[in-house]
């Protein structure tokens, strides 16, 4: 399992990242049978946005389970957004999430990849 | 030809970066340097396109957000992306063996790089991305081009009392460019202070075109309405309805731009808005056309697919109303003891004890409120919760005067930490002097009006109270703005909408009282006095029409009136969410028919008759959903009553 994430915005505009579950990037819950990459401020979180001060410490999850990507909110302050045509639309809890659908995380925007391996 | 070299653009694009608090040198920063530069190519494309730079500037700004006071790196470091878009430009300038990139390599190289923020706004305008490139390669800037000597004629149906200004008619002269006459058919009328025309365009060998629909208003409204018809609209249009074809037009020496709706239609003729329908065939006649045609033929796609939505009634209805604030700007440097700070999110409890406070000269801080709209003819600053159409982002209007000789810029869509005024007028003091304007011969601040055996709530004192209610309501795609002006008919009764600059996902039945407001204070109150005992006779056959009682008065107008309403209720009753429960309706009503009061455009007859129609509204949902009889009043009824005493002056009679 792979995940390629694009960062669209901010300092970081370009940066492209990518997860491996081979290389042991991000963790494995079994219980809910679910890969899941972190995103915040934290150090250790699998992707670390230090140049964004309005991201929280953990500001939100992508996980993958049930055979799509998913985007969660950790009730962060500033909240995650995904793209829409008229205005932004906060996200509550957790949402699927498609590739090339665009979201953002505090002020960086960001999209998964699709993974052409 | 203007040559920037990309050196000079690169300092600009650093000045946008610290203006912005971002520290790092993006694509946008390059791109809003580039459309800064006057008569460069960039701008030059993008206005060929219809668009003003700062539109598009504006637009940029808001999807990247200014940082924050921290800075968190130093130096300013170009983003990766940045790195691959100027490998790109000096590749570009070495294959056309150029020693220096200019404006042109680093255009057409973010353009084939294809991804950056600002691509993807040009691309929600509906820009066409591959033509944009190709233009860049080849464009000669070309000089600002003559306006053809278009003949401007006017139907014998037109009526000249109110003569097109000359700036518009230098716009539509150039929306027209490469036609040799046109010919104005008719004015339609719009509330906004937009001109509204049916033109017939005709071609130098005398051939002429269908007759299409003509905007024109200033550039920011019309250029909102594009991208709203391009992201909302398009695609949800009946088969059959007016649509935006060309590109906007913005001559670069007009504060005006100016749009074309084509009408896609089996007949040919002239068409007529609903208002001017009205006058020729009477208001019976429009109600039929309302439900049968109207109706029938937009639901499909509009107001049916329509799903639950529970929402206090200040979401949808509070951007109606006036500015809860007028402010007089205070510089930062002033800073006031002991302001009363208000910040978003609101604490609806808590703002509503402070405005019933709220004094002249009180100072206010507001923190994180967002700019709708910078209107710098008149150094006002117009701020709400949000920024978008959607009512609930427009709701807490507040506006901030005198904000000229400010040394930042503010953009539509900024969200501004702090900002600090003083007060000038509340919402209450506007609705109050725009009851006082309709010289009432009641007490503007009483709270109750009669009419005859019948007390009405007083809406100035019950339309705070209103804004609290929950509704349970739905919400569907709404035209948001569907007054007889908007609603075109043609021979064979085909209707048409136009006007999409408010359309949204919303309040089903917000249309629909729109559309009453219309049909009372325009259609009906055309032809009746507006002396207050006609009113009055007016309000009192609403309510025994909607009641099913017999009517107190034979006056033929009042009675086709009155059958034209009903109609419009049938429809609104094939929209309500809970069968025969009118509480949703008659909030909706109150609140639009109370808008109508400010609006200068409108008759003082209109005005008077809305005004009571909100009382109307305001008491029939009393009457019938909060089981209280309301003819009789009593000290029990406080929780259904006004409550706005805070200031005892104000209720003395």
């Amino acid at each position: 399992m792979q995940l390629v994430l694009m960062i669209m915005s901010g300092v970081e505009d370009g940066l492209r990242l990518s997860y491996s579950i081979d290389n042991g990037d991000g963790q494995f819950v079994e219980a809910q049978n679910r890969w899941q990459i972190s995103i915040g401020r934290k150090e250790d979180s699998d992707l670390c946005l230090r140049n964004d001060s309005f991201i929280s410490r953990q500001h939100a999850y992508i996980y993958w389970e049930s055979e799509r990507w998913w985007l969660e909110d950790c009730e962060s302050t500033n909240g995650t957004f995904v793209e829409h045509a008229d205005s932004d639309a906060r996200v509550k809890g957790a949402i699927p999430i498609e590739v090339n659908q665009l979201f953002r995380v505090g002020h960086t925007w960001m999209r998964i990849e699709e993974n052409n391996k | 030809m203007h040559v920037i070299s990309l050196k000079d653009i690169l300092i600009n694009a650093r000045q946008e970066s610290v203006q912005m608090r971002h520290h790092y040198l993006g694509i946008e920063h390059l791109f809003i340097a580039m459309l800064q530069i006057q008569g460069g190519i960039t701008a030059s494309i993008v206005e060929d396109y219809g668009f003003t730079t700062e539109y598009i500037i504006d637009a940029i700004r808001r999807k990247t957000d200014k940082g924050s006071n921290q800075r968190l790196w130093a130096g300013f470091p170009y983003t990766p992306r940045t790195e691959v878009v100027l490998d790109i430009t000096n590749d570009l300038a070495m294959e056309n063996e150029i020693a220096e990139a200019t404006e042109r390599e680093l255009l057409v190289a973010i353009l084939t790089e294809n991804d950056s923020l600002p691509i993807r706004v040009l691309r929600t305008l509906g820009m066409n991305l591959q033509a944009t490139t190709l233009a860049a390669m080849g464009y000669d800037p070309k000089r600002e081009p003559q306006t053809p000597d278009i003949h401007v004629a006017f139907a014998e149906s037109f009526d000249n009392t109110q003569p097109i200004e000359r700036e518009q008619l230098f716009v539509l002269r150039r929306m027209f460019s490469g036609h040799k006459v046109i010919r104005v058919e008719q004015r339609l009328t719009g509330f906004s202070g937009a001109l509204v025309l049916v033109v017939t365009p005709v071609h130098a060998d005398g051939h002429e075109d269908a007759p299409m629909v003509v905007k024109i208003h200033d550039a920011d409204s019309i250029l909102d309405e594009v991208h709203r018809f391009e992201t909302h609209v398009k695609s949800a249009l009946p088969l059959q309805t007016a649509r935006l074809e060309d590109s906007p037009v913005k001559p670069e020496t007009s504060e005006l731009a100016g749009i074309k709706y084509t009408l896609v239609a089996h007949s040919d003729g002239i068409p007529m808005d609903l208002r001017h329908y009205v006058k020729a065939f009477g208001t019976a006649e429009l109600g039929r056309l309302l439900q049968k045609d109207l109706y029938t033929q937009f639901k499909i796609t509009w107001w049916q697919p329509k799903r639950p939505f529970r929402f206090q009634a200040w979401k949808e209805y509070d951007w109606l109303l006036p500015p809860l604030l007028t402010l007089d700007f205070i510089p930062e440097d002033d800073e006031p003891e002991m302001p009363l700070v208000i910040k978003i999110p609101v604490n609806r409890a808590k703002l509503k004890t402070k405005m019933t406070e709220m004094e002249f000269g009180d100072d206010v801080v507001l923190e994180n409120f967002t700019v709708q709209k910078i209107d710098y003819e008149h150094n006002l600053l117009k701020l709400a919760v949000g920024y978008g159409s959607e009512a609930d982002k427009r709701a807490y209007k507040i506006e901030m005067r005198g904000v000229n000789g400010l040394s930042r810029t503010f953009y539509r869509g900024e969200t501004v930490e702090r900002l600090m005024g003083s007060v000038w007028k509340t919402r209450y003091d506007l609705m109050l002097d725009a009851v006082r304007d309709l010289e009432p011969d009641f007490e503007p601040d009483d709270r109750w009006i009669s009419l005859e055996e019948l007390q009405l709530p007083n809406p100035l004192l019950a339309y705070d109270n209103l804004l609290d209610r929950h509704v349970n309501g739905s919400m569907s795609k709404i035209h948001g703005d569907l007054h007889l002006g908007n609603i075109l008919v043609g021979p064979n009764n085909s209707v048409w909408l136009i006007d999409f600059g408010h359309t949204r996902d919303g309040h089903t039945l917000f249309d629909w009282a729109t559309l009453e407001v219309s049909l009372l204070g325009d259609a009906l109150m055309g032809v009746l006095d507006s002396d207050w005992a006609t009113v009055r006779l007016a309000v009192r056959c609403l309510i025994a029409a909607v009641n099913e009682d017999p009517l107190p008065t034979d006056y033929e107008p009042i009675i086709h009136a009155a059958q034209a309403v009903d109609a419009l209720r049938n429809i609104v009753r094939q929209c309500l969410t809970t069968e025969e429960n009118w509480y949703e309706y008659y909030i909706a009503l109150a609140l639009c028919a109370l808008r109508a009061i400010t609006w200068k455009s409108m008759s003082l007859g209109g005005r008077r008759l809305l005004y009571l129609v909100s009382a109307m509204a305001i008491f029939e949902m009393n009457r019938k959903y909060l089981n209280t009889a309301l003819e009789t009043p009593s000290p029990d009824l406080t929780d259904v009553l006004p409550t706005r005493v805070a200031n005892p002056d104000r209720n003395e009679p």
